[in-house]
């Protein structure tokens, strides 16, 4: 009976034999993204980081407990201030919940963005994977705007005031901005409606656009040939010729499988026997590992630092200083130098670069010393913008005065 | 089907599609543009002329605007908005001047920008005196920083 039951849900030989371990991928809707087979190569922590992975799990970790905050929120002021207090002193796991949510989402900016930066060193952008990197970039635009929305939802002073000054560069943009903003806030200045808008959009609107990319995203992976080999080694073959005919046979109908002319990018690259491991169990072990040890460091954050909450939001009372989340704070930087402008061209410029680099780089080279240009460019803008956050995070006091970090009362970050 | 009966068709076609696509978004776009705004009024009363002796500048919360009495020119209000992004300005009586406490912008008692990434000095707004004999300020009017109300004792 129980063995009739287990062989109704998976249907493949056991994993014992090679055919089993083939067929334990591909008979499992969750498991057959991967190919049965990976390269050891791509295994190696040195190779990937295994940032994608750690940003997906994150996702993950995200998405459990924003759903088990959502059962005590309301988006709605001041109850929304009202509920954070609840969950920090009357719900059972309400602090743990809280603070896991909070600090995997900056961990997830941190590695999505440690991801693009090995993406970029290891020229894994180019030629089949161009349209991949920008997947990329406009799943981490997602990520960024999921946090913008997410940070006003606690109805703190905090939230109130970095919220105002990030609309209020929004509506600087020339000729849409001042309507974008009444779009996004449901009204002139942040009340009820934009709570309620940040809400929709921070829970349902953003999450489902971010499942979607994500799909794509791995997906892509498997019809790109796999990851890129390291960018010191051979060469990849380029994509077959597509021109197969359909073969016209008189005796053989054909399903959708058989009009797909060429062979599919992916089956050209089947890597060589010597090179390759089975999926199961050596790259599922290592996912499994990196899964335990990105929830093991959220929870220990979680433990050992508390989500911040200032006082109720008062529309009338700025506090001194008011600081944006600190992947922001390059930004505020900015726009305290010139006009607001900077907060909108300077980046809008940048994520431009970012979306169309795998098009404009015409150097078809991975190879680190042939793109020295490329990669001292990179690393000038992320060391440039560094500078700035800390700048903002550390050297800037009340009324975004000068203060050198050691002098006593300096203001810290968000 | 011949080519003149395809071509018009699909042109026709295509047309329609791009129409009822930018009609549904721009109904959207119209459906998320808020048709009445539950904000506070941009002209109100704040009190009669005796409850504001000449002095240090009043600040009214609800509305964001710092009202001054001055004994020889009489009654001027100031947005207490920056004009750089929209934090609330505080008044400081040491220094005579409005501190903005997001990037550091100053501004000084005429609301002129004396330092910070402010565009634009802080917005004066019209200070009448309604039937009822209460001071009112009317948001859709910004005026001058020359601009008083002298009442005549
Ligand atoms: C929520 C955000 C993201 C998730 C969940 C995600 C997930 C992943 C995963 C699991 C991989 C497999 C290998 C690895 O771990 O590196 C991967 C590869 C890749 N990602 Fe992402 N990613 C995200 C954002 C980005 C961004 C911001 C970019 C760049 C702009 C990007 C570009 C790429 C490219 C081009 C590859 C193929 C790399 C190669 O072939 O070596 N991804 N991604
Ligand atoms: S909002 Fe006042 S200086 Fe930026």
């Amino acid at each position: 009976m129980l063995k009739s039951i287990l062989r109704s849900i998976f249907r493949g030989d056991p994993p014992s034999t090679q055919k089993g371990r083939s067929e334990l991928v591909f008979y499992n809707l969750w498991l057959h993204i991967h190919p049965a087979k990976v390269r050891k190569e791509h295994l190696k922590l040195r190779h990937t980081g295994y940032l994608g992975f750690v940003s997906f799990f994150l996702l993950l970790i995200l998405g459990a407990t924003g759903l088990a905050l959502m059962f005590y929120y309301h988006p709605y002021p001041p109850r929304a201030y009202q509920d954070m207090k609840d969950l920090q002193f009357v719900v059972f796991l309400g602090p743990f919940l809280r603070n896991m949510h909070r600090w995997a989402a900056q961990l997830l900016v941190v590695a999505v963005f440690l991801h693009l930066c090995r993406v970029f060193y290891a020229g894994a952008y180019k030629e089949p994977r161009q349209f991949n990197w920008v997947v990329g970039v406009l799943l981490l635009f997602l990520v960024l705007t999921l946090s913008f929305t997410g940070y006003l939802l606690p109805w703190d002073q905090k939230a109130f005031w970095a919220i105002t000054v990030g609309t209020n560069i929004v509506a600087s943009a020339p000729l849409v901005g001042p309507v974008v903003k009444v779009l996004l806030l449901g009204g002139h200045s942040l009340g009820i409606q934009a709570l309620l808008r940040f809400y929709v959009l921070h829970v349902a609107v953003l999450p489902g656009l971010a499942a979607a990319l994500v799909m794509v995203h791995l997906w892509r992976i498997r019809k790109d040939g796999g990851l890129a080999p390291s960018p010191s080694g051979p060469r990849e073959p380029s994509a077959p010729p597509r021109e197969t005919p359909i073969p016209s046979s008189p005796e053989k109908s054909y399903g959708l499988m058989g009009i797909v002319t060429g062979k599919p990018t992916f089956e050209v690259l089947v890597p060589e026997e010597e090179e390759a491991v089975f999926s199961y169990p050596y790259a599922f072990l290592r996912e499994g590992a990196a899964f335990l040890a990105t929830s093991a460091a959220v929870m220990a954050l979680a433990l050992l630092y508390n989500a911040p909450l200032s006082e109720v939001a008062d529309p009338s009372k700025t506090p001194n200083p008011a600081k944006a989340p600190w992947y922001f704070l390059g930004v505020q930087e900015l726009v305290s130098h010139s006009p607001a402008l900077s907060g909108i061209l300077l980046p809008s410029l940048l994520v431009l670069a970012l979306l169309f680099l795998p098009y404009y780089d015409g150097n078809p080279s991975r190879r680190p010393r042939d793109r020295v240009l490329a990669l001292s460019l990179f690393a000038l803008v992320v060391l440039s913008y560094l500078v700035l956050l800390l700048i903002g995070l550390y050297f800037r006091g009340a009324g975004w005065a000068w203060v050198w970090p050691w002098a006593k009362g300096a203001g810290g970050g968000a | 089907m011949n080519r003149r009966s395809f071509l018009s068709l699909s042109t026709a076609s295509a047309a329609a599609l791009l129409a009822t696509a930018g009609m549904g978004l721009a109904g959207f776009f119209r459906f998320l543009y808020p048709g009445v705004f539950y904000e506070p009024a941009r002209r109100f009363k704040v009190g009669y002329p005796a409850d504001f002796p000449p002095g240090q500048p009043v600040f009214l919360p609800t509305e964001k605007v710092y009202l001054f009495h001055d004994p020889a020119k009489g009654f001027s209000a100031a947005s207490a908005v920056c004009t750089h992004l929209g934090c609330t300005v505080q008044w400081s009586e040491r220094d005579r001047q409005f501190d903005c406490p997001c990037h550091g912008s100053v501004f000084a008692a005429d609301g002129a920008v004396l330092r910070g990434p402010a565009p634009r000095p802080l917005t004066w707004l019209e200070v009448t005196l309604s039937k009822d004999g209460q001071l009112q300020i009317n948001k859709n009017r910004p005026v001058t920083d020359a601009y008083h109300l002298l009442i005549p004792a």
